[in-house]
């Protein structure tokens, strides 16, 4: 089985690799599967309506395309359907970062060395925040509280393995200290425990954390992006960088094909994402959620998605996770 | 903020957004009968089709989806014995047996009475009062969480006649829960290599299985002498009596369920669970509830409409879903480019007060909807059981297919069925697996919660007053039985 698959994977990227410069293109037929590894309403699934919506209504895609949520396990269910149907030409799988650390963490074969890259899209910042009441200033109080006592400081995040904890264990490894992570089953049980003044940490989207801060339930510490942004309040906030904890790390979402696509349907489709996320409607979306959106098209895809996922298992590796 | 109201109102009158309520709780209805998918799942589907619509009138429609399916998923619970739901498991155990006894029609009015009442007044509560009780919601966390459930797993075993057979059903749901994957750290355990365990195994399939399958295999055991559930016209309605032995119930089933659907962790189901075993308490006639007490279905079906109702409290107000339905109504508020957090009551006041406006009228509709179809409906169970098996049979292997679109599901539903009559044959109840189920995650990942959020202490449970108080309940609920028996020998 595994040996099949691998194989699948060396052929698919051989493919890849040879018809990547004639960007010979082909249309697929019929319906369209969008394979969500999250519930409906989980980010993942809010980015995929969206740009099917786009495509759709714009015309961009005449094809009809539904949002098909094969949610739980880690998007397991949802990779594992898509891995399934080498050389389909109607589904395509979401990519979030779950689709890149449960194979880590389970020990199973990576799926991104597997599955066709398309596209690489949208990109959300994240910031740490703390409580409103906190004492701390900046993210060298919070350090100077870690290191004076270690594990008192306490994180409320998401899935074990997911996002929030990778985040966490790239603040552990710059800082050279130890926090304890406590892992929710939603991000929003998450944002439960720490709006209840329950933990000193919680990571946010820029969207997210921003309503919290304008709220007053949360304190920012910090972005964990490489600049600040510009937007007027959001643009005292800063980097995590120029306060000397070197961790840049970014939220990220992407599309791929089944293993063995064939080159020229991925290379259309990466086409059609280019087309939507080049429309006023998602552009004015991404201001809105304060959402990046670099692009990045099938072997450039494919090169950032192999990098994220060596992000991805070092972290992993680093807080015991990865088997 | 009466003004505000009224506004909403003047929205959720228009003739559009009349229209659209009107054909959210329809579909509500639909989805919520229909056991394995649910309104969360319903939602979802037709999420895309709202884009089209204002987005006021969009999420009136998908919240009528959101309770209409509270009022839905009696029918399946009390007729045939198949919960479509976790927050169901409790109505179907006196709402069946009240249409054993001819009493359907009575149990499904009361049910629809109930969750009128008491979900109008939980949009009253959201309308009134949402950012305080939203901060109350707060207070409950990890330790609260686990002793909530483990107060209603010790509760459990006081469901059915003999204790030890409930706690060993009970014991039985934990064990099932524990299959799949360790809820904190992500790792695989007790799966016996079988790729549909992974993920473990869900509330569906078993109460579909345990239910709905297992009876019908009772049945065949009995083919010959199953005669049609006699049901005269008279017994179809609601009596005086009925009328009086509910009101208290609705009245505290809806504040129980008000409140534990405002704590983000909690859901109808352990509403429905807390209302229907404080109900026993306060009842004059304990001994009923379990074969067929009409203020037990009240108490459980007013508890989780409200509870469908509070969810939105935290959402509104916080941005935190507080249940799956309410997550997808977060999900198009956001798909409509509306930002839900802290901010929404007050940037977007005319959606807030719009749909809060809404709710009542859509559950005018459902009460309007329910109430004329209750006989209706319950002279469904004058058609002979031989003729209604195969139905029941289709319904449940349809609904747990389309729960995760994979066989693997009907399969494990199968042997649920399989389970589920070899208990009936021992008579152990049934309801206490399924309760222990649904209230094991949350006990066990708020009590590993719980003990990082205290970096190790116990001590969490007794220093956090709410945390106090509910832990004494749980000693309290443990040692009462073990007093009243040493009183009892001389």
């Amino acid at each position: 089985m595994n040996m099949k698959l691998n194989l699948g994977a060396v052929l698919a990227l051989g493919l890849t690799c040879t018809t990547a410069f004639a960007q010979e293109m082909r249309a697929p037929e019929g319906p369209i599967e969008f394979t969500v590894g999250s519930a409906a309403g989980g980010t993942p699934d809010v980015i995929m309506r969206t740009i099917a919506q786009i495509m759709n209504e714009e015309g961009i895609v005449e094809n009809p395309i539904v949002i098909q949520n094969r949610s739980g396990a880690g998007h397991s269910n949802a990779y594992n359907h898509v891995l399934g149907l080498p050389g389909d030409e109607n589904t395509l799988l979401t990519l979030a970062s779950p689709v890149f650390t449960t194979p880590i963490v389970q020990g199973t074969p990576s799926v991104i060395d597997q599955i066709t890259p398309i596209a690489g899209f949208v990109q959300s910042e994240l910031m740490l925040l703390t409580t409103p009441t906190s004492e701390w200033t900046g993210i060298q109080d919070m350090v100077a509280a870690a290191q004076a006592n270690p594990g008192a400081v306490r994180v409320a995040g998401g899935a074990s393995g997911g996002n929030d904890h990778i985040a966490t264990g790239l603040v552990e490894k710059a800082a050279g200290i130890t926090l304890t992570y406590i892992p929710h089953e939603s991000g929003g049980a998450a944002r439960a425990t720490f709006l209840g003044g329950n933990v000193e940490l919680h990571f946010a989207t820029l969207a997210e954390g921003m309503e919290q801060i304008a709220a007053g339930t949360a304190k920012p510490l910090g972005l964990l992006s490489a600049a600040r942004r510009t937007e007027a309040g959001v643009a005292d906030i800063p980097t995590l960088q120029e306060q000397g904890v070197d961790v840049v790390y970014t939220q990220f979402w992407g599309v791929g094909g089944p293993p063995q696509m064939d080159p020229a349907l991925a290379a259309w489709w990466a086409d059609k994402f280019r087309q939507a996320t080049e429309t006023q409607t998602w552009k004015d979306g991404l201001a809105a959620n304060m959402q990046l959106g670099n692009f990045y098209a099938l072997d450039e895809a494919k090169t950032y998605f192999a990098a994220e996922q060596d992000t991805f298992r070092a972290v992993l590796t680093q807080i015991g996770l990865a088997k | 903020m009466i003004e505000a109201l009224l506004q909403g109102f003047s929205v959720a009158m228009m003739p559009e957004n009349l229209l659209f309520i009107f054909i959210g709780v329809l579909i509500g209805q639909v989805v919520g009968a229909l056991p394995g998918v649910g309104p969360a799942a319903g939602m979802a589907l037709l999420l895309p089709l709202t884009f089209g619509l204002e987005p006021v009138t969009a999420i009136m429609m998908l919240a009528g989806i959101m309770y209409g399916g509270q009022y839905g998923g009696t029918l399946t619970s009390v007729l045939i014995n198949v919960p479509g739901e976790a927050s169901g498991v409790m109505t179907a155990m006196d709402g069946h047996a009240m249409a054993r006894q001819g009493r359907a029609g009575a149990a499904l009015a009361i049910a629809a009475i109930g969750s009128f009442i008491a979900g109008l007044g939980a949009v009253l509560a959201v309308a009134v009062i949402t950012p305080p009780l939203a901060s109350i919601g707060l207070k409950f966390n990890a330790p609260e969480y686990f002793l909530l459930a483990l107060l209603g797993v010790i509760a459990v075993g006081s469901l059915g006649d003999a204790p030890i057979r409930s706690l060993l059903a009970g014991v039985l749901g934990l064990l099932i829960a524990l299959v799949g994957v360790d809820p904190l750290t992500g790792t695989p355990r007790l799966n016996f290599g079988i790729p549909a365990l992974y993920q473990g195994i869900d509330f569906i399939p078993v109460a579909i299985g345990v239910f709905g399958i297992a009876e019908v295999l009772h049945s065949l055991e009995r083919s010959e002498k199953v005669e049609p559930i006699r049901t005269r016209l008279k017994d179809m309605w609601l009596t005086s009596q009925d009328w009086a032995a509910c009101r208290f119930s609705i009245l505290r089933g809806g504040v129980i369920g008000l409140f534990v659907g405002i704590m983000p962790g909690a859901g109808a189901s352990v509403a429905s669970l807390l209302s229907y075993l404080t109900e026993r308490k306060f009842s004059k006639h304990p001994e009923r509830f379990g074969s067929g007490a009409i203020d037990g279905v009240a108490a459980a079906e007013s508890a989780n409409n409200a509870a469908s109702h509070g969810a939105l409290i935290p959402m509104l107000s916080l941005g935190i879903p507080g249940s799956a339905s309410s997550a997808v109504l977060l999900a198009a508020l956001i798909l409509h480019g509306i930002k839900p957090g802290p901010m929404l009551m007050s940037t977007e006041s005319a959606l807030v007060w719009g749909l809060i406006a809404s709710m009542v009228v859509g559950n005018l509709f459902l009460l309007i909807l329910n109430l004329p179809m209750a006989p209706v409906f319950a002279a469904l169970l004058r058609v002979p059981y031989v003729y209604l098996a195969p139905g029941i049979l289709v319904i449940s292997l349809v609904g747990a297919y389309a729960a995760t679109l994979s066989m693997a599901t009907v399969w494990m539903c199968i042997v649920f069925g399989l389970l589920g009559w070899l208990m009936m044959k021992l008579d152990i109840p049934r309801a206490p697996l399924v309760l222990a189920l649904v209230l094991a995650p949350l006990m066990e990942a708020s009590l590993r919660q719980a003990l990082l959020l205290s970096l190790g202490s116990p001590m969490i449970f007794v220093e956090r007053p709410i945390s106090a108080v509910l832990l004494a309940a749980v000693l309290f609920a443990l040692i009462a039985p073990i007093v009243r028996v040493m009183r009892k020998r001389p």
